[in-house]
């Protein structure tokens, strides 16, 4: 047959025998329990700094209810108070006037700690202590009390110590979920910006950070950059692009040496993106608003999706330099024709789809031949390279241009009419005239280049293509007829092409 | 619905509330209403977590919050634009010192709506003060002034085991930033200069105006880190001054039996001022039940349940004609009150102002260990204070650049 301490001990047990989520949840259902038990006025639950000999509040509950609380209570001047708490886990009060006792409750808990950049799981001994208080009746407390609210406050340690093992494994899943979503949202993303947006904002929705931001490093793996950020409100930040101060070029070092850095009191994480020895750029998160830690489990959770995401945009990179390469003339660095022809059916499709104009200019250079053939290939090469320079320079972003052939170019101007593709036309000259091949080379002579262009529009002159094309071929064929050096529309020169 | 609110009345908060919200059901019988009561440290915390919820995680309706943190959930886009959702809503009878409060800054849109507000003040014990001073509210006006007294009190009460001259206000037994600001603020200095551009933390001003109320603890007229409730207080005559907000006196039962006067909190330097805090309610984004929380904030803010609600609570009404009948149709001490609001100040409304209040706390946290400990120095809070000075403009180029 139980005895009657056996028997509390065993009905508080099954009270407690439930999943709670957190401390707090536990402490909610058992201190109510305790205090029905003992008759308490109030019973306190606070968080042992032993390091301290501080006494940190944590919950008070009395009556029907319990509360948070916070205060901070120092017992460090009160060495035998101590002594009887941490030898006996019960001591009475010095403090107070009227009845009350200090209980010790230790458990063990999950942890992590970071040692020389590892990561390092162990089981930590927490330490808290209850009180409780008998303030109305003065009753105080004898010993089998004592000797019951000890053996209580064991049954409450293995209790946290179960909830806190629970909290940590569901904290792992949630973390292992949320990388895994984050992941399939960056595999099925087909533009690696986009892909980048919807990580960023996924980190700072998932582990709740106050920022996350981007800096990717230059094609070379030299100058680090900002790419992209998310702020406290959870939209996107565009960073401009702009290279890290030199302070920061020292973190850069530390970040990319370590696995990963550790900054304001762990408020600050950085983590490097690397593919073996490739450096990618690196992830920095940041609580520095909230104050919040940032736990170590989140830090090796991110370390571990930052390989991954290392990758993919190292690989998204790859391809865009490939397809870089074969979009575009190496020597020109303007669209190939093949790039071109593609764009220019789009264009031109849209144009007639929704009744804009369209003008095509082709140009060469004048006598392209004859810079070949008197000065060298070389200076030929360097001709191109100027005139392409000024192209690229000269055009609105919506323009096409492409190296069409030798010293041809094809240029295309969407929603533009021919006498405002003449304006480009005469910008370039202008431009084009200002090149003097190096003096070096023509013994002294100032040799200026210039280049003849032919314009024609569409619908204007041509309803497809291959007309539009050819219209604007035999305009270029009349200036140069006429001398070369200028430009002209079709339609102004119809009626000299033959 | 759901209200997270702070325990404004210590551990009688419960049943204030419990109060409070059967007046609200009596005339809205089909709203259920639960109020949660958090700390500030956790409502803090939770601001930063409340816009992405888990699903185990609630989702609260109403939240009570501080007003300078109104700026913060404004930009977090965690607070519902009160203006959008009814545009009949006016402050045009708020105090106007609550005002800008209310606003997302440099617009006039509401985001928050003001519940109520308290100022500090120091309040005395007349019958003890009569031992020392034949003129209290003359030697209490300055700083030093409050030293001598405190010095006198200490001398006169060394029999009585466990008295202390200024019971400690503060809840968490510490060393208090609040109450600390009047010092700070005594000095001409504040956390951020005027134009809100930098921060005035590491000027030496500010340094003494901290150190200042230290003094309290380190030549131990104030206890620090002790047994809250049974050293050095008023209402046991174990202390004789309290510097706190009106509701302290309440809610650590102050008054009781005794006479207990109030005057402005002494001046470090030239200037006096007061802490004001006001206290508004806002309506999160996510909540499910909109049209309930506006109905209830318009409750709390109607002139009765002002009155009421103020009244419950020992603070004051944050509208014009609530407050002026509570302030004249009240007692003598209340009419203190009249020329210390009139000096008060309070923190800036924009997003850094919660974390700057943050890492002082933290800074004077760590005060009060070294107090405690024998470990004290000036150069160490004078370090710490370096290094928070760096921190907050760091923060106000990320946040307020």
């Amino acid at each position: 047959m139980l005895d009657k301490k056996s028997y509390t001990l065993y009905k508080f047990h099954k009270q407690l025998n439930q999943s709670f989520q957190n401390k707090r949840d536990l402490l909610e259902c058992a201190l109510p329990v305790l205090r029905n038990l003992f008759k308490l006025d109030r019973i306190y639950f606070f968080d042992w700094q032993q390091e301290r000999a501080l006494l940190s509040l944590k919950m008070m509950c009395k009556k029907e209810y319990c509360m948070d609380m916070q205060e901070d209570i120092s017992v460090i001047s009160e060495p035998a108070f101590l002594k009887q708490l941490l030898q006996s886990g019960v001591a009475e009060t010095t403090d107070l006037s009227y009845p009350a006792i200090y209980a010790l409750v230790k458990w063990q808990r999950p942890s992590m700690e970071l040692k020389n950049g590892e990561v390092h799981t162990f089981m930590q001994e927490k330490v808290g202590v209850l009180r409780l208080e008998r303030f109305r009746a003065n009753r105080t407390f004898t010993a089998q009390e004592k000797e019951l609210i000890k053996a209580l406050g064991q049954e409450i340690s293995h209790n946290l110590r179960n909830t806190e093992i629970d909290q940590s494994k569901n904290l792992r899943l949630h973390v292992s979920t949320a990388l895994n979503d984050l992941s399939t949202i960056f595999a099925s993303s087909l533009r690696l910006n986009d892909g980048l947006e919807l990580i960023l904002k996924g980190v700072k929705k998932y582990f709740r950070f106050d920022r996350v931001r981007l800096y990717l490093t230059d094609p070379y793996g030299q100058a680090v950059k900002s790419v992209l950020g998310v702020d406290v409100s959870g939209e996107i930040t565009e960073q401009k692009g702009t290279a890290i101060s030199a302070h920061e070029q020292e973190l850069t070092r530390e970040v990319f040496d370590a696995g990963a850095t550790y900054r304001s009191k762990g408020s600050v994480i950085y983590i490097p993106l690397k593919v073996q020895r490739n450096k990618v750029g690196f992830l920095a998160f940041d609580n520095i608003l909230s104050r919040r830690q940032i736990g170590y489990l989140d830090f090796i959770s991110l370390q571990q999706f930052a390989s991954q995401m290392a990758l993919a945009i190292d690989n998204a990179r790859l391809f865009e330099r490939v397809q870089e390469l074969s979009n575009y003339d190496e020597l020109t660095k303007l669209p190939v024709r093949r790039y071109f022809n593609e764009k220019f059916e789009e264009e031109l499709y849209r144009s007639r789809r929704f009744n804009l104009t369209l003008s095509l200019m082709i140009m060469d250079i004048d006598w392209f031949k004859q810079i070949n053939d008197n000065y060298g290939h070389q200076i030929g090469d360097w001709a191109l390279q100027e005139v392409s320079k000024v192209i690229r320079t000269s055009l609105r972003q919506t323009d096409v241009p492409c190296r069409f052939g030798g010293d041809e170019m094809v240029l295309m101007f969407p929603r533009t009419t021919s006498d405002e593709a003449k304006i480009i036309a005469r910008r370039l000259k202008e431009r084009i005239n200002n090149i003097i091949l190096p003096t070096r080379y023509t013994e002294g002579k100032e040799v200026h280049l210039s280049i003849s262009q032919g314009i024609a529009s569409f619908p204007l002159d041509a309803s497809n293509a291959e007309q539009l094309l050819e219209k604007a071929d035999q305009a270029l064929y009349v200036v140069k007829q006429n001398g070369r050096g200028t430009f002209a529309s079709f339609r102004e020169v119809a009626d000299q092409v033959g | 619905m759901i209200v997270w609110a702070m325990p404004d009345a210590g551990d009688k908060t419960k049943e204030n509330y419990a109060s409070f919200i059967s007046l609200f059901k009596q005339e809205n019988p089909n709203i259920d209403i639960h109020v949660r009561v958090f700390t500030r440290n956790v409502l803090w915390r939770r601001m930063f977590t409340i816009k992405n919820p888990t699903y185990k995680e609630e989702v609260p309706d109403v939240v009570q919050i501080p007003h300078y943190w109104t700026a913060l959930l404004v930009r977090q886009g965690v607070a519902e634009n009160l203006s959008a959702m009814d545009p009949g809503l006016s402050l045009a009878s708020c105090l106007p010192a609550l005002k800008q409060h209310c606003y997302q800054p440099n617009t006039k849109e509401i985001y928050s709506y003001p519940w109520w507000f308290d100022v500090s003040a120091l309040h005395y014990r007349a019958d003890h003060l009569k031992e020392v001073t034949q003129n209290p509210e003359k030697d209490l006006a300055t700083w030093s002034g409050l030293l001598k007294i405190c010095k006198a009190l200490c001398e006169k009460f060394k029999d009585v085991p466990g008295y202390y001259p200024m019971q400690n206000s503060d809840w968490r037994g510490s060393i208090s930033m609040r109450n600390a600001l009047p010092c700070v603020w005594g000095m001409g200095v504040d956390l951020l200069s005027r134009d809100l551009k930098n921060t005035e933390v590491g000027t030496r001003a500010f340094k003494e105006g901290l150190r200042d109320y230290i003094d309290l603890a380190l030549k131990n007229y104030m206890p620090i880190l002790r047994e809250r409730g049974s050293l050095g207080t008023m209402a046991s005559g174990k202390a004789s001054l309290m510097i706190s907000r009106k509701q302290g006196l309440r809610t650590f039962d102050a008054r009781r039996g005794h006479q207990v006067r109030t005057v402005p909190v002494p001046m470090t330097g030239d200037t006096s001022a007061a802490y004001l805090s006001g206290m508004n309610l806002f309506i999160n984004t996510l909540s499910q039940h909109k049209k309930e929380a506006l109905d209830f904030i318009k409750f709390c803010a109607r002139p009765d349940v002002q009155i009421k609600y103020a009244s419950m609570i020992d603070t004051f009404p944050a509208f014009e004609e609530p407050f002026h009948t509570l302030l004249t149709s009240s007692t003598k001490r209340l009419h203190a009150y009249e020329n210390i609001i009139a000096t008060a100040r309070t923190l800036p409304n924009i997003t850094i102002t919660g974390t700057i209040m943050e890492i002082l706390k933290r800074i004077l946290a760590v005060c009060a260990a070294q107090v405690v400990e024998g470990r004290f120095t000036q150069a160490s809070l004078d370090r710490e204070l370096d290094a928070a000075s760096k921190e907050i403009e760091n923060l106000l180029s990320i946040y307020e650049g």
